[in-house]
């Protein structure tokens, strides 16, 4: 693997994820584009792959991302 | 080898004490988590404070796992409620870099937890964690001590 440099910015979910509440999101690897959208992970992953994105990345969009103070 | 991250923002809103804030920066990073031949790609939030991994219970379905036949761990969450999680042997993989975890599946409402947590087991005793928000950089060190983009790096995708 040879040794790059990125960007110093923050990738920037906060638009592409605001209109889902509560449900599961997957993303494209490169892009970060919304491929599916759902309630159940299994559906929304097929339907990630159907697009084309043969690893697309999954997150949990809460209804409120909230202030987080300490985990667990 | 050191995986280079960038923070994430993800969208917030506006309270009281941050009338102005829409967003919020987290030092969350994909991961890959698999078990047996079945594997998901997966955003985990990198949590210094958390004694252990733990991932949402339907990502442990997904992969396959028998998540109550784990050993059951009961501790007190972000909404000051006991909770649980099983623990399964699994595997993770950063940035090409596969790690066995013993980590946590829960058993509480998927609804309030936004990411996969990565805490001290199995996360912050394998990797040298450097986060600078600064820069919005998120470096994970192994053995090796070179520098990969981690997120441009993976091809074939869209």
């Amino acid at each position: 693997m040879k040794t790059t440099l990125i960007q110093n910015q923050a990738q920037d979910l906060s638009k592409i994820l605001k209109p889902y509440n509560d449900e599961w999101v997957a993303l494209s690897q490169r892009n970060s584009r919304v491929l599916s959208n759902g309630h159940n992970l299994e559906k929304v992953i097929e339907k990630a792959h159907k697009k084309g994105e043969k690893h697309p990345i999954v997150t949990r969009v809460p209804k409120d991302y909230g202030n987080y103070v300490l985990g667990f | 080898m050191a995986l280079k991250f960038p923070y994430k923002k993800f969208p917030q809103n506006p309270n009281e004490a941050f009338p102005d804030h829409k967003q919020v920066q987290r030092p969350v990073i994909p991961i890959t988590i698999r078990y047996k031949k079945k594997e998901i790609d997966y955003l985990a939030l990198i949590d210094s404070g958390v004694d252990f991994c733990i991932f949402h219970g339907e990502v442990g379905q997904y992969l396959g796992v028998d998540i109550k036949s784990g050993r059951k761990l009961e501790f007190f969450g972000i909404t000051g409620q006991k909770e649980a999680a099983y623990f399964h042997e699994i595997t993770i993989c950063i940035g090409g870099h596969n790690k066995k975890c013993y980590c946590g599946f829960s058993e509480f409402d998927n609804s309030k937890l936004p990411y996969g947590i990565l805490g001290q087991k199995s996360f912050f005793d394998s990797f040298r964690v450097m986060m600078d928000y600064t820069k919005n950089r998120i470096e994970l060190s192994t053995a090796e001590n070179r520098v990969v983009d981690v997120e441009t790096k993976k091809s074939g995708s869209t």
